[in-house]
């Protein structure tokens, strides 16, 4: 079977549904026991552009996407064009309009793989069914569940559960389901080479959830109370989920009046000593960046979700890449401690974000969480939820707020109107608080707050290595770069036996392990969805380690399973 | 505990020039504080940066001295966290009508129970005396030897169009009614805005202590002024553009307008504060929103 997974993709405009039917066949396949990954893309408009949504599933879990596909199930004729040259030998097209007409090369790609083609008009058997033409989608997707051989009360299970809710005449939705499911146009070879029965599922269902989901329940299980937020692709979805769950969760989701609001609002709110978090990409980081500084000095803690997405400036801002890591570990003016994370699927982030909080805490300093598109939107499925992490704060009485100490680390107490009071301050300042231009306390107070990344430096974990020690070949990377290669190494698509080893903590940054592998003489290559190696200079600026070989993309798109193989195979990407 | 007015002090001296009105600005309030019986570890106070700020050192209170322009933002998030603090934000006009001036119109607009204390010594002073908004057109500052080019905006017309639920108009050269004042804007529930005129003879030398007498007229004096009403308000902020009267006293209050945290859906009945929430959650029932 094709790198162990069975694909389906979907492919149309903006606001045809894509994204409902997507959603509404992940769900199900998790309902019914199989992991997916699923992942949207779409353009930065509301209605037309291109759009697609590809889920591919699995008997193991894994967490990317592949650049081919067995059934490509396409509502406009430009996503046709698009993708039907990826459609795998013996695969299905479904067209979703009464006539097709292929270019003669598409033609030709058709024949010569053996590929099915079934034309259906969705709208038009919703309208027999007595449904509105929105629900044409659910007629696809029964279709889709059919060719995938698998049982239809799954299907309308699932979808009586999320539409239960909603004002939505679930009769008539039904009726589209089974429509489709049930569609003379349906043939049994069409399922031929769709091998439902390989994949053997577990029983259990899966959960179902997005990284930015992860993030926000890690915020939550971790005492979160308050989140200031304003909307900016990948990093919203954080403050939908927040803000629809706040009646349940009971703490407050507020959408500030711009960036510098929301995180002003966030370190005023963690000096008084609640937990509280925002949420943000690469322009409105950019605008956080004095509150930064100022948490960085007056050793307020705070925590920021970096949501990352492609280019500078307004960028391609629905795509993906990692090319803000030199900025969440530089940004903002002066010498100041601080902890870079990034995380890399929903379980990651579950756990990462409650970290994120404790070493904010403890060390009284802004810790970035590093996200990316990828992750931020891609749908993940998982049997359950790692571990809550215990609540570290550090909290501790003193005679002064700044009091030089040995670790660095100062007494720190909830403001308590039984308590001392205390002055936070962006100005240097003397142990009690108060400004100082004295050189030598300007000095040893700058120093006091160095003294703490030694100490952050011997907490944090050394990068994690994944697969066999003999592996000749080690690559390294950070955030969603470890999905497609932990996918290539425990499925064995690789000819050659490869290992990974997988940067969480990126700030300050672990080298040993690294070196050491590159001491024993393995091959090292740094893969990056950035343009110039950001993981890799700050490795280099730590460890004086070059690397000799770097798999670099910058497309807005995020490694498929195919690049990493082709790369490996001396292919070109 | 009996509060006295050196509680409110550290051993900090101000550093501010003889004359200064920040001194009776910070007196007032730390006046004020004592007599509402707020103790200095019930109280947060929200500096910003500038010659008002540098007074923080000589406050002993909770306060965070933050950012040029943000201290209004930051004195929200603290409110947010916990509503038992009396949360006041301490800004001057460059910082508060330039740098910061969306969080001091969305403030208002939310209506944060907190009070904002403007140092309207017009002009940004710690910088050394370049022009702000309430710089008179034409007035000669920092690097505007012909003057100060644009308009004035009309800071009471700006404010009031907000719809404000306190908005009051103080004098540093009097610090009884300044007190009143401050001691009102804490007691009332929602955002007061205090806007304070303030000497500074550094930078603004034609506005001395005489000008400011002549001009100021206190709200008292007038027989039928209604305070509750918006319009007579508006009337009012209209007569101070065209004469260069400035009224003290509360400009305009009123009470019908619920709180930001009141109208929380999330936090209805719920009676402790989210500092005290900080704990590990139980997040199984909150799957159901993934997505
Ligand atoms: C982001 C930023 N921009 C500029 C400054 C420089 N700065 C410091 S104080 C100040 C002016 C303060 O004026 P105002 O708020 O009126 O306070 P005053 O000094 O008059 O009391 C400026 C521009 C700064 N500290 N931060
Ligand atoms: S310059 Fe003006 S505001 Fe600043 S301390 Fe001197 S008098 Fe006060
Ligand atoms: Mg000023």
């Amino acid at each position: 079977m094709y790198l162990n997974r069975i694909i389906v993709k979907f492919g149309g405009q903006s606001g045809q549904g894509i994204n409902s039917v997507g959603t509404i066949l992940t769900k199900s396949l998790n309902r019914a026991g199989y992991y997916t990954f699923s992942n949207r893309e779409y353009p930065s408009l509301i209605k037309g552009g291109f759009a697609n949504y590809q889920i591919d599933i699995s008997n193991s879990s894994i967490n990317s996407s592949s650049k081919k596909t067995n059934i490509l199930c396409c509502m406009s004729k430009n996503s046709l064009n698009q993708y039907i040259t990826d459609v795998l030998p013996n695969g299905v097209v479904i067209y979703d309009a009464q006539t097709l007409e292929l270019e003669p090369q598409e033609q030709e790609y058709v024949k010569e793989n053996n590929i099915k083609i079934l034309n259906i008009d969705s709208k038009e058997v919703a309208k027999q069914n007595n449904a509105p033409a929105i629900m044409a989608n659910a007629v696809l997707a029964g279709l889709v569940w059919k060719i995938l051989k698998q049982k239809i009360e799954i299907l309308t299970d699932e979808v009586e559960e999320m539409f239960k809710d909603k004002n939505i005449d679930m009769e008539a939705e039904k009726a589209c389901l089974l429509a489709g499911y049930n569609t003379p146009l349906y043939v049994e070879n069409l399922s031929q080479s769709i091998d439902t029965e390989k994949l053997k599922r577990t029983s259990e269902k899966k959960i179902t959830m997005t990284g930015n989901d992860g993030v926000s329940l890690g915020a939550l299980a971790g005492g979160m109370r308050a989140f200031f937020g304003y909307p900016m692709t990948p990093a919203t979805s954080i403050f939908k989920f927040l803000g629809e769950s706040a009646n349940e969760s009971k703490i407050v989701v507020k959408q500030a009046e711009n960036e510098i609001t929301a995180i002003q609002m966030a370190i005023g709110a963690m000096y008084m000593g609640t937990r509280a978090m925002t949420a943000t990409s690469g322009g409105g980081f950019d605008l956080m960046s004095e509150t930064i500084s100022c948490s960085g000095i007056s050793e307020t803690p705070l925590v920021i979700v970096l949501a990352q997405r492609i280019g500078a400036g307004t960028g391609v801002p629905t795509w993906t890449g990692s090319g803000d890591i030199t900025a969440a570990v530089k940004t903002a003016h002066g010498d100041f401690p601080r902890c870079v994370i990034q995380i890399s699927d929903a379980k990651s982030a579950f756990t990462l974000t409650q970290k994120a909080f404790n070493i904010a805490d403890k060390y009284q300093l802004p810790v970035i969480i590093l996200t990316e598109k990828q992750i931020a939107e891609g749908l993940f499925s998982i049997d359950s939820l790692p571990p809550i992490e215990k609540i570290e704060r550090g909290l501790q009485q003193g005679e002064n707020r700044y009091q030089i100490t040995e670790s660095g680390i100062s007494p720190r107490w909830i403001p308590s109107q039984d308590e001392k009071p205390y002055l936070h301050t962006s100005d240097e300042h003397n142990e009690d608080g108060h400004s100082t231009e004295n050189a030598q306390e300007v000095y040893e107070m700058s120093k006091k707050r160095d003294k703490k990344m030694n100490l952050l430096k011997d907490e944090i974990a050394e990068p994690e290595y994944f697969g066999s020690p003999k592996a000749k070949t080690v690559l390294v990377g950070s955030g969603n770069t470890k999905n497609p290669i932990l996918d290539i190494i425990t499925n064995n698509l690789s000819s050659e036996d490869i290992a990974y080893l997988h940067y969480e903590y990126i700030y300050p940054t672990k080298t040993e392990k690294l070196t050491k592998l590159a001491q024993e003489g393995k091959r090292i290559i740094l893969v990056e969805n950035n343009q110039t190696g950001q993981l890799g200079k700050l490795i280099t600026e730590e460890s004086g380690y070059q690397f000799n070989e770097k798999l670099l993309k910058y497309d807005g798109r995020p490694f498929f399973i195919e690049d990493i193989l082709n790369y490996l195979e001396g292919k070109s990407i | 505990m009996s509060i006295d007015i050196n509680m409110y002090s550290t051993n900090k001296q101000p550093t501010w020039c003889p004359g200064c009105g920040n001194f009776a600005i910070h007196v007032s309030l730390k006046k004020a504080l004592m007599e509402l019986n707020i103790s200095p570890s019930q109280a947060f106070i929200s500096f910003d940066i500038g010659c008002n700020g540098n007074g923080a050192d000589t406050v002993n209170t909770y306060a965070f001295k933050g950012l040029h322009g943000r201290a209004i933002a930051l004195a929200t998030g603290a409110h947010i966290a916990n509503r038992k603090y009396t949360v006041v934000a301490d800004i001057g006009d460059g910082a508060c009508f330039h740098e910061g001036i969306d969080h001091l119109i969305n403030a208002i607009k939310s209506n944060y129970d907190m009070t904002i204390l403007i140092h309207d010594n017009q002009n940004f002073a710690l910088t050394t005396g370049q022009a702000t908004v309430t710089t008179k057109q034409g007035k000669k500052m920092y690097a505007l030897p012909e003057g100060k080019p644009e308009r004035d905006i009309d800071i009471n017309q700006l404010i009031l169009s907000l719809q404000p639920t306190f908005f009051a108009k103080a004098y540093s050269g009097d610090p009884q009614q300044l007190t009143e004042i401050i001691k009102k804007g804490i007691e009332h529930k929602g955002c007061s805005v205090i806007q304070i005129s303030q000497t500074c003879p550094t930078y603004n030398k034609e506005c001395t202590p005489q000008w400011f007498n002549e001009h100021i007229i206190k709200l008292e004096t007038l027989s039928q002024y209604n305070n509750s009403s918006l319009e007579d308000a508006q009337k009012l902020a209209k007569e101070m553009a065209q004469t260069g009267k400035i009224y003290t006293g509360i400009i305009h209050q009123h009470s019908n307008t619920p709180t930001f945290y009141d109208r929380l859906e999330s936090r209805k009945d719920i009676q402790s504060e989210l500092v005290d929430e900080v704990q590990e959650y139980d997040i199984t029932q909150l799957l159901k929103y993934c997505n």
